[in-house]
């Protein structure tokens, strides 16, 4: 590990935070909650583009760190009594597959409006690699938050209680 | 139970109607299917009766039957409120669930504090607007993107999302909403490419319209299907397609208009 890799993980986490709270205050969290997304964001994305830099494949590296931010999250959810999912859904929110999303679709376009077939079977790889990307990555995103909660169903369901 | 709290107890239409109220705020909060059961099933042990639901993208339908006397039940459907996404929401009905359970609550506090929960304030939108804008201007650099293409999605993205906050204000079908903030942002972001500044004009127009992914429903969506919920998952999936169809086609328009062959 260079000093040079660390320095980019570092600025990858802290754009992370960044985007993290920017798209968390959509779905109105409160501020505690905020703060927290933000700092898992920070931590899953740079864990993410440190795998990815390391040679991980991109959805298992997303399912590491998903299963990573949702392990904090039931500690954190445990400590400041709030469901997990409103601070460890906002920090998966970088890591959605949102270009491969859309990329999707729009090869699906330019598949129906190419008349050459070299172009259009190269459009339909498009599709197919874009979306099984997107939908590889959503499973691994939820399957990965949702495993310590599968672990521990006890623990995490009972996190807003306070008796 | 002590005599005190039989006295006052409430009767099957009061109770129906407050779990089918709890219900649909967390269905139209954004919560997913299994919380919404297991929060509304708490409250309803907590009255003495048994519950069952089932959620579904536009209505809710519900039954209550009383655990002593199984001859008193109640079925119950309700429309949903489109989504608007309130995770305070979330988490103070789920609290407040688990309150009621550990200490038997009286009926009337409970209405009142739901009623407190929903009229709670949301977030101020000019706030919203601005970190909104600045969280879409660090994801194109999370893409590679220079500072000037940072800069350009900024101000794609708060002129787009500006837009939404206002069309959705008027009540605008939602696929709209989304096609033209989608075209507007896009529009701007594009600015680079045309005029030639910036070393990556592309990254600044691909990530333009990524604060439009609906990226909670899409997560709700697996966690549905994997919980089992495959109905509601599948309904949540094409919700959330349709909306990606949506922004794309915005997103289409200006590369046309910018004459951009590939993203």
């Amino acid at each position: 590990m260079t000093p040079e890799l660390i320095k980019l993980v570092f600025i990858d986490g802290m754009m992370a935070a960044v985007a993290a709270t920017g798209f968390a205050v959509i779905s109105n969290p409160s501020r505690k909650a905020i703060f927290v997304s933000a700092f898992l964001a920070a931590i899953g994305h740079s864990l993410r583009f440190f795998l990815i830099k390391s040679g991980v494949e991109i959805s298992v590296a997303t399912f590491l760190a998903a299963s990573c931010i949702g392990l904090l999250s039931i500690i954190f959810a445990r400590i400041i009594h709030c469901p997990a999912e409103v601070f460890s859904f906002p920090s998966l929110l970088p890591m959605i597959p949102g270009m491969f999303a859309y990329r999707t679709i729009l090869s699906l376009i330019k598949f129906m409006q190419s008349t050459e077939v070299v172009k259009a079977q190269g459009f339909m790889l498009d599709f197919f690699h874009n979306g099984m990307t997107t939908l590889f990555i959503l499973l691994a995103l939820v399957v990965g938050v949702s495993l310590p909660v599968l672990i521990f169903p006890k623990f995490s369901f009972s996190v807003t209680r306070k008796y | 139970m002590n005599d005190n709290v039989e006295k006052k107890e409430p009767n099957i239409q009061e109770i129906a109607d407050l779990l089918i109220k709890i219900a649909s705020t967390l269905m139209s909060s954004g919560a997913h299917t299994m919380r919404i059961i297991q929060n509304v099933s708490r409250i309803a042990e907590t009255f003495g009766y048994h519950m069952d639901l089932s959620v579904f993208q536009l209505s809710i339908m519900m039954t209550i039957i009383n655990k002593k006397d199984s001859s008193k039940r109640l079925t119950l459907i309700k429309k949903t409120k489109p989504l608007l996404l309130n995770f305070t929401i979330v988490s103070d009905l789920s609290a407040l669930s688990w309150e009621t359970y550990d200490k038997k609550t009286p009926f009337e506090e409970i209405k009142k504090e739901l009623h407190q929960i929903i009229t709670t304030k949301r977030m101020s939108r000019w706030l919203v607007l601005l970190l909104v804008s600045c969280a879409n201007a660090s994801f194109c650099g999370l893409f590679g993107g220079d500072l000037i293409a940072i800069a350009l999605v900024f101000a794609g993205t708060f002129a787009g999302f500006l837009l939404r906050q206002e069309m959705m204000k008027k009540h605008v079908n939602h696929l709209v909403v989304f096609t033209t903030s989608a075209f507007v942002a896009s529009l701007i972001a594009g600015v680079g490419y045309v005029f030639k500044i910036g070393n990556t004009p592309e990254i600044a127009l691909a990530s333009s319209v990524l604060y439009l992914i609906p990226g909670v429903p899409l997560i709700n969506s697996m966690l549905d299907i994997i919980e089992g919920h495959i109905l509601t998952g599948i309904a949540r999936l094409v919700n959330a397609s349709s909306l990606i169809v949506c922004i794309t086609i915005g997103l289409f328009a200006s590369m046309l208009i910018l004459g951009l062959e590939k993203l």
